[in-house]
């Protein structure tokens, strides 16, 4: 019988994500800690050698876990609550639990049997994490070979190991991941505690920082060079013709502007990139934002001779960051606008409580349709924003490479102001921020729609639902 | 459900197990092969080759147990289905290792000719939807989910489009310099085996939906025609 039994039926379920759900899942862990509080203190006091077991992993797990500021504070706590004095077998288990960071207790019997590999106790960030019940076999966990490698020689050999973990899906995290052997169990069971420590955001700042230079050095020499040659000119043979100068200058003042904006983009294009595996909390209201950039870009849409078409049924509640959706909407309707070119329309449409199929259902039966990012675990209601332009469509061949870098699609016009390319590569960054999605439909000649999508907070979708 | 022979249940279990540490192997060399390629790592290339023995006989050991358990056990309905497509599911898998094998032979190919940068980010992001694709699968085998299962399947032309945009951009290339063509043939297959390897996980979607329900997926699939607009 496994020493750590789960915990109790009112444990919480692990969480889709949802971070409105995160205070239901507090509510439910604090009543479910109360339970296996009373549940664990009462089988494991029969057992003062797991009563140790249990204090020792978490405490190692403690002090593994905290950074260097924090190392005294931990060592003192190893000092203070040394397991024979012992804290309470439960506040052990709910310090295991509260963390931070996934912790997971796993036993073995047979080398040979892979099935017989069990997660005794996998704390809250673990059964997030792995999607995994608080007790289940291993292999349903991790099947990473590398990482089961390190489990295996913790468990059988001893060895406390070390390796990286990377969990893939559209929302990459990095995860550096430490194996140690614990003391053995009744019958024999060979135990190991497993933590993991996020490391997504060295990882990014180091890939960043390398993405960083090379775009800009490489999208900055076309703009400068220019100028520099410019400056040639106007100091040669330019130097006494003021209609020449003043054209040049013109052409000056365009591309020095066009550098300004890139390196704009490629740094908000970086912030958002850093911050894009930390979901957004606050409460937006989606049809207030595409409403006050549809009041913005007015201006600028009549002065190139373009109509918008507004449908926006509000109100619809999502999780984000308002800052970030503006952008998005921003960049999309700024694109229609473009491409719309004049005497042509933008159509903007907010509409709610959509399941992801529905979301990105073609609307053109003569048109492609390609879906740019789809998010992870689409088992939710959405709210869509889809902005549909006049202009000439986009081939079918372009719509997978649309959100790359500096894609441009050849022999298009994009108006007399040149775009930096990097529109649509924020617009995917910032959606896989909220969780969300995009899709772009378009048929030749007739017209491109691009379709975002976030996941609508708990407490609407369950109206839109009922 | 209850077995009478508690060793029955047991050899299910491990069956199980078995499809699942081959099912993260074969996920491993693919996105290894892929790191391999894009960063030029000739080392990692080599141990993707010669890790693929290790997919070999796991494949051949699933099997072998299947069909143990099918001749002494006799399993019916859910547990026969179970069993067989645990077969099938591991030779889909044994097939991933092979195209990640060769993706790394031709990567220590082209690891001697000039970069081609913008075709390798292609690759790269073509390598990146093939290796979630398989991940999902193999996540909706692991946790028995129907509908991520169907939501593979159902993605199927995502893959599709990249290559066909590759595939013209590979062209483009060759005829404006045909230096290139040496290096690009070897980027055609390599493209050509990653949109097989999503292949393969759409097939491992219908398994895994036929393990669950009994039935095939059979209904229209969203195809693209490009391909067809391209031969």
């Amino acid at each position: 019988m496994p020493l750590l039994q789960s915990p109790s039926p009112m444990a919480p379920e692990p969480s889709r994500g949802a971070s409105p759900r995160a205070w239901i899942l507090v509510l439910a862990l604090v009543l479910g800690l109360a339970v296996l509080a009373l549940t664990v203190a009462g089988r494991l006091a029969s057992e003062p050698a797991g009563a140790a077991l249990l204090s020792l992993g978490a405490i190692s797990a403690v002090v593994w876990l905290s950074g260097a500021p924090a190392r005294r504070l931990a060592a003192s706590v190893t000092v203070e609550a040394a397991p024979v004095v012992g804290l309470p077998a439960a506040a052990l288990m709910e310090v295991a639990e509260g963390l931070p960071d996934p912790v997971m207790v796993i036993s073995g019997y047979d080398p040979g049997d892979f099935a017989g590999r069990q997660v005794l106790f996998a704390n809250l960030a673990a059964r997030e994490l792995f999607r995994i019940p608080a007790e289940a076999m291993l292999l349903t966990a991790v099947r990473n070979p590398e990482v089961l490698e390190v489990v295996d020689e913790a468990l059988f050999a001893g060895i406390e190991g070390q390796t990286f973990y990377e969990a893939g899906g559209v929302q990459d995290r990095y995860w550096n991941v430490l194996a140690k052997p614990l003391a053995a169990g009744p019958e024999g069971h060979k135990r190991a505690l497993l933590v993991l420590r996020d490391q997504t955001d060295a990882r990014r700042n180091e890939r960043m920082r390398a993405d960083f230079l090379a775009n800009a050095s490489h999208e900055l020499r076309t703009p400068l060079a220019s100028l520099a040659g410019f400056i040639d000119t106007l100091r040669g043979h330019a130097k006494d013709d003021p209609k020449a100068r003043d054209r040049f200058l013109e052409i000056m003042a365009a591309q020095a502007w066009r550098m300004a904006r890139l390196i704009e983009d490629l740094m908000s294009l970086s912030r958002i990139e850093l911050n894009e595996h930390i979901r957004p909390s606050d409460t937006v209201d989606l049809s207030v934002a595409v409403s006050d950039v549809v009041d913005a870009l007015g201006p600028q849409a009549q002065g190139a001779g373009v109509a918008f078409d507004v449908h926006c049924a509000g109100p619809a509640a999502v999780t984000g960051d308002r800052d970030q959706i503006v952008q998005v909407a921003q960049n999309l309707i700024d694109n229609g606008v473009k491409y719309a070119g004049r005497g042509g329309r933008v159509r903007i449409q907010l509409i709610c409580g959509l399941t992801a199929a529905e979301a990105v259902a073609l609307h053109n039966p003569n048109g492609a349709r390609l879906s740019l990012l789809t998010p992870d675990h689409a088992d939710q209601l959405y709210a869509a924003i889809r902005v549909t332009d006049s202009g000439p469509g986009i081939k079918r061949d372009h719509l997978p490479r649309l959100t790359e870098r500096f894609y441009r699609v050849e022999g298009q016009k994009s108006g007399e102001r040149l775009g930096t390319g990097l529109g649509l590569a924020i617009v995917k960054h910032i959606m896989n921020r909220h969780h969300g999605g995009l899709a772009v439909e378009s048929e030749e000649g007739a017209g491109a729609t691009f379709v975002v999508y976030f996941p609508l907070t708990l407490a609407v979708a369950n109206a839109a639902a009922s | 459900m209850e077995h009478t022979v508690k060793a029955y249940g047991e050899e299910l279990k491990n069956l199980t197990a078995d499809v699942v540490r081959l099912g993260g192997l074969a996920e491993a060399q693919v996105a290894d092969s892929i790191v391999s390629f894009a960063r030029r790592d000739l080392n990692l290339a080599q141990s993707v080759i010669e890790r693929d023995d290790k997919l070999d006989s796991l494949e051949a050991e699933i099997e072998r147990k299947a069909i143990r358990l099918i001749a002494l056990r006799q399993p019916v309905a859910q547990d026969l289905r179970h069993t067989v497509a645990a077969m099938k599911f591991a030779m889909q898998l044994e097939r991933c290792g092979d195209l990640a094998k060769n993706i790394c032979k031709r990567s220590l190919i082209l690891a001697e000719a000039e970069p081609l940068s913008p075709l390798t980010r292609s690759i790269e992001r073509m390598g990146n939807l093939v290796t979630g694709r398989l991940k999902d699968v193999l996540d909706a085998y692991t946790s028995h989910n129907l509908d991520r299962a169907v939501a593979v399947w159902a993605r199927d032309d995502e893959v599709d489009e990249h290559y066909n945009s590759l595939f013209r951009e590979l062209l483009t290339y060759m005829m404006a310099d045909p230096r290139t063509i040496n290096s690009c043939a070897h980027l055609l297959f390599i493209a050509k085996n990653l949109e097989r390897i999503g292949d393969h996980a759409t097939n491992l979607a219908e398994i895994v939906y036929f393990e669950i329900t009994g039935e095939e997926l059979m209904s229209e699939r969203p195809k693209g025609d490009a391909l067809q607009r391209i031969l």
